[in-house]
């Protein structure tokens, strides 16, 4: 008897080192999207390289800081938007991902970074009631109808963060698209931009707090125009919403995936973002969510009807105004005062 | 009223303070001041990140908005808990019971749900607009909501609790020989109100009225969602340095000034409506409980019946409505929903992951329940036999866990138990809970220590009980009603709590709030209606049915 528990024992001691199956942790925001991530990448990547991948959920970028700071870091890769990305690079959270590691030439220029693989493209426009503009009349088509309410009167919402409201103000004011962040940058085009979306104030029943509810108030016909996320305003058409996108005017955005400094599997973290960055592979996530690749070459692969729904098409790209990320890193904090300010008054 | 027990006979102060004292020195203290000290500069001293609130306005009238609003929800909440109450404890054990569980259901539901449910009500062709204009009450729909009244209707809703079961305590505790003796000297209702019901409810109304401002301080999902950017809060502002803009020097800047300015209201309060004096006019419970006086209800007592049942409605109204949302067909939710079906349901059973997040969340709050009651308890003792002079600071140190933001307790406690490895067992966040749910049971029985007549425990004393069996046969009994409120709202704390599983647990850990939280910022997943639903049904049916089948004696 004891012999068999010292021999249980010693099998015990030595099977880590026996089986050495390579695993990494992923860790997303739980929901359709990560379940879109899990479908679309990670079970073909495990079967595909034998890496095992365990999921978590809740990358809030403080959360990734703490474990930075406490070197206690559990997670090999992250998701984040251009905000997230940016913000923990200049904290100094993610490691740099250089060409040898991952090679990223082919993706869209306006979504490289230094610190994050370009995982999926998705756009701010317009959404509105097809109830209210059918398809017998005029239709909303740029950011300039959004804010002409002679011509499409109603209520509107808006995003309750000044991140795109701002740039779609001036654009809707007639400043060209390469002079945008350079207006902003200006006292006096900041102001511009305050002034543009005060005077719309009257028309704004809702500043929305979550990509949920401009869908919401469309279809409960709370609003008739929306600015917010292609994705969203997709699922409400699909689930038989009267509701249709301007798709002539967008303000595309990036999602990154990011290694944690000090993961502890770092070159499974990389085969996985190498992997994702492929475009055969990057093109799969559009399959589960209306999201788009993030390079061109991805787009051979896609059918002509899910193409309709995606924001990084040749053409549409044409008219898309990239957010800048690290306008908004360097900017954020005092437009955000000066946008909460406005909309308090 | 407890005076200071003579050495030698009875509980030792320290038994009671050292425990929970110890609790707030380790996990609170330690991880908050770590963070607020951020405020002051990384490296060196530094006010820039004060001067920067003074110099931009938007703060100022951010944390004035907060207190405005906080305020202004305790008010609200107060007027109206008080008919709920006064009819809790004028009506028959089962009408009462049926009545708590009225009271607590919106504890039940994830604030997500509630806020939702409200607004599909509230919306310009919601529900009631919909009635309203349908009887001819107004011509044009109402704007309830993305604006001040509906964070004052999203926010009384589901603070209002936190009043009506210390205030119904209050009542229960009256006697009715005094209610009687100033009817038939010729006091009319408001009279009785006045003179003999307020300054003996005071007691619970002040716990009360504490727990709801203080809580509604915290407050941000719910102006988020059903106000305007008019009503943009603080703790809003906390949670977005801390979290999005990664600035925590300014988030610690932030709570610092919410805390002092939070504890500065507290002391004032105290000094100039004198609150120890208002609470010491309770106790002399020794005749017939507060109830309907002989002659039937008054005038006043049917007013504060309608009252009530208006109450009553205004509490279940957006419950009912989940019910019938929770069987739509479609992601997009809507009242009546166009088609019915079980998916929903489907997918709550269907994966293991909403099962599995509601069992961890349970047991996590059955041990928070367990730990906080004890600590809670333990400290309301100690502190009730207190020497005067330093009680009331010792009270605002006990609760200061409700004043700090949660987000910087969670992410204080993430660097404090990061070595040990507690993050992400269940812990971790076990141990947040019980700092945050303490409070509370300490309030609610500090509340019920001050009604309890000091000359009981003497007596007991002098007739040679010892300090222990006096406390199980006299005073446990009489403060049990505290203790189950405190015990309520310990479990409510950890059952709702976000901010803190966000930090502290894992997929393996994740409780159901964490989970129903995921993914919010792009969509709300229809199951976490379902979830609701269950979780209400499942709630009315264990304590219904207990109802049903046991007779329980009058009080």
């Amino acid at each position: 008897m004891k012999k068999l528990i010292v021999a249980a024992t010693a099998l015990t001691l030595l099977a880590p080192g026996i089986v050495t199956a390579k695993e990494l942790v992923f860790s997303s925001w739980g929901g359709a999207y990560q379940e879109a991530i899990r479908k679309a990448w990670i079970q073909p990547f495990t079967k595909e390289s034998g890496i095992k991948v365990e999921e978590d959920t809740g990358p809030e970028t403080a959360k990734i800081k703490a474990m930075v700071d406490t070197k206690s870091v559990t997670w090999d890769v992250v998701t984040a938007g251009g905000g997230g990305l940016m913000r923990g690079v200049r904290q100094g959270l993610f490691e740099k991902i250089t060409p040898e590691m991952v090679n990223t030439d082919h993706v869209i220029p306006g979504a490289r970074n230094d610190y994050g693989v370009a995982s999926e493209i998705f756009s701010t426009l317009v959404g509105f009631s097809t109830k209210a503009f059918p398809a017998s009349g005029a239709q909303p088509k740029s950011f300039a109808d959004f804010w002409d309410v002679a011509k499409f009167p109603g209520k509107r919402t808006l995003p309750d963060k000044p991140e795109t409201v701002v740039e779609a103000a001036l654009l809707a004011d007639g400043v060209p698209m390469a002079d945008i962040y350079k207006t902003l940058s200006t006292e006096a085009g900041l102001k511009r931009s305050l002034d543009k979306i005060r005077a719309l104030k009257p028309q704004v029943a809702v500043w929305w707090a979550s990509g949920a509810q401009p869908v919401q108030a469309l279809g409960s016909g709370e609003v008739v125009m929306a600015l917010g996320w292609n994705g969203r305003f997709q699922a409400g058409i699909e689930s038989k919403l009267p509701i249709a996108m301007a798709w002539d005017q967008q303000i595309p955005q990036v999602g990154f995936f990011m290694i944690p400094k000090g993961a502890p599997n770092k070159a499974e973290a990389v085969a996985f973002l190498n992997y994702i960055a492929k475009p055969e592979n990057n093109a799969r996530l559009s399959e589960y969510v209306a999201y788009g690749p993030t390079s061109e070459k991805a787009l051979a692969g896609i059918p002509a009807a899910r193409m309709e729904t995606l924001p990084s098409t040749p053409d549409r790209l044409k008219n898309a105004l990239f957010l800048d990320i690290e306008w908004w890193a360097d900017n954020g904090a005092k437009v955000t005062e000066a946008y909460t300010a406005m909309l308090k008054e | 009223m407890a005076r200071p027990a003579k050495a030698g006979r009875g509980f030792p102060v320290w038994l009671g303070l050292a425990p929970f004292g110890l609790v707030l020195v380790v996990l609170f203290a330690v991880p908050v001041l770590s963070l607020l000290k951020l405020a002051f500069g990384e490296g060196g001293f530094t006010l820039v990140h004060f001067h920067r609130m003074i110099d931009v306005p938007v703060y100022r009238s951010v944390l004035g908005t907060t207190l405005g609003i906080a305020g202004l929800v305790t008010v609200l909440a107060v007027l109206a808990s008080y008919p709920l109450a006064y009819v809790m404890a004028t009506v028959g054990p089962r009408a009462r019971s049926l009545l708590m569980l009225l009271v607590l259901l919106p504890f039940w539901t994830s604030a997500l749900v509630r806020t939702t449910a409200w607004i599909i009500l509230l919306q310009s062709n919601g529900v009631v607009n919909a009635l309203l204009m349908g009887s001819g009450l107004t011509t044009t729909p109402t704007a309830f909501i993305y604006n001040l009244s509906g964070v004052l209707i999203g926010m009384t809703h589901v603070l209002m609790p936190f009043i009506v079961l210390p205030l119904y305590a209050a009542f229960s505790n009256l006697e009715l020989s005094t209610v009687q003796a100033a009817e038939s000297l010729g006091a009319g209702p408001i009279t009785v109100f006045r003179r003999i019901i307020l300054p003996l409810t005071a007691p619970g109304v002040v716990a009360g009225g504490m727990i709801v401002f203080m809580n509604a301080i915290g407050f941000y999902l719910t102006p988020a969602l059903m106000g305007g950017p008019g009503q943009t809060m603080i703790a809003q502002m906390i949670a977005s340095n801390i979290n999005t803009e990664l600035n925590w020097p300014f988030a610690a800047a932030l709570a610092t000034v919410l805390l002092v300015a939070t504890v500065t209201m507290l002391a004032l309060f105290q000094r100039f409506f004198g609150l120890e004096r208002l609470i010491e006019g309770g106790g002399g419970k020794a005749g017939e409980p507060f109830t309907v006086t002989s002659r039937g209800r008054s005038p006043g007592g049917w007013a504060a019946i309608v009252a009530a049942c208006l109450v009553g409605a205004f509490l279940i109204a957006p419950i009912i409505i989940v019910f019938p949302m929770s069987l739509g067909s479609s992601p997009f939710l809507a009242f009546p929903p166009d088609s019915y079906s079980l998916t929903w349901y489907e997918n709550f059973f269907g994966t293991t992951k909403w099962v599995a997040a509601l069992t961890r969340s349970l047991q996590i709050a059955g041990l928070v329940v367990a730990i906080s009651v004890v600590l809670g308890t333990l400290a309301a003792l100690g502190v009730a036999r207190m020497r005067p002079r330093w009680r009331s600071t010792v009270e605002t140190i006990f609760i200061l866990p409700m004043i700090v933001p949660v987000i910087i307790l969670a992410v204080g406690l993430y660097y404090l138990l990061a070595p040990t490895g507690l993050v992400g067992s269940i812990w971790g966040v076990t141990l947040g809970h019980v700092v945050l749910a303490t409070p509370y049971v300490f309030i609610t029985v500090r509340a019920a220590l001050k009604s309890f007549d000091g000359n009981l425990e003497f007596a007991a004393l002098g007739l040679g009980a010892s300090w222990a069996t006096m406390f199980r046969r006299v005073m446990l009994p009489s403060i049990a009603p505290g203790i189950a409120a405190g015990a309520v709202f310990a479990f409510i704390t950890s059952f709702d709590d976000v901010i803190i599983a966000l930090f502290l647990t894992n997929i393996r850990s994740r409780t159901l709030p964490k989970l129903m939280y995921e993914g919010v910022a792009h969509e709300i997943d229809p199951t976490i209606i379902a979830a609701s639903c269950l979780i209400i049904l499942v709630t009315v049916l264990v304590l219904g049915g207990n109802l049903l089948l046991t007779k329980r004696k009058t009080t």
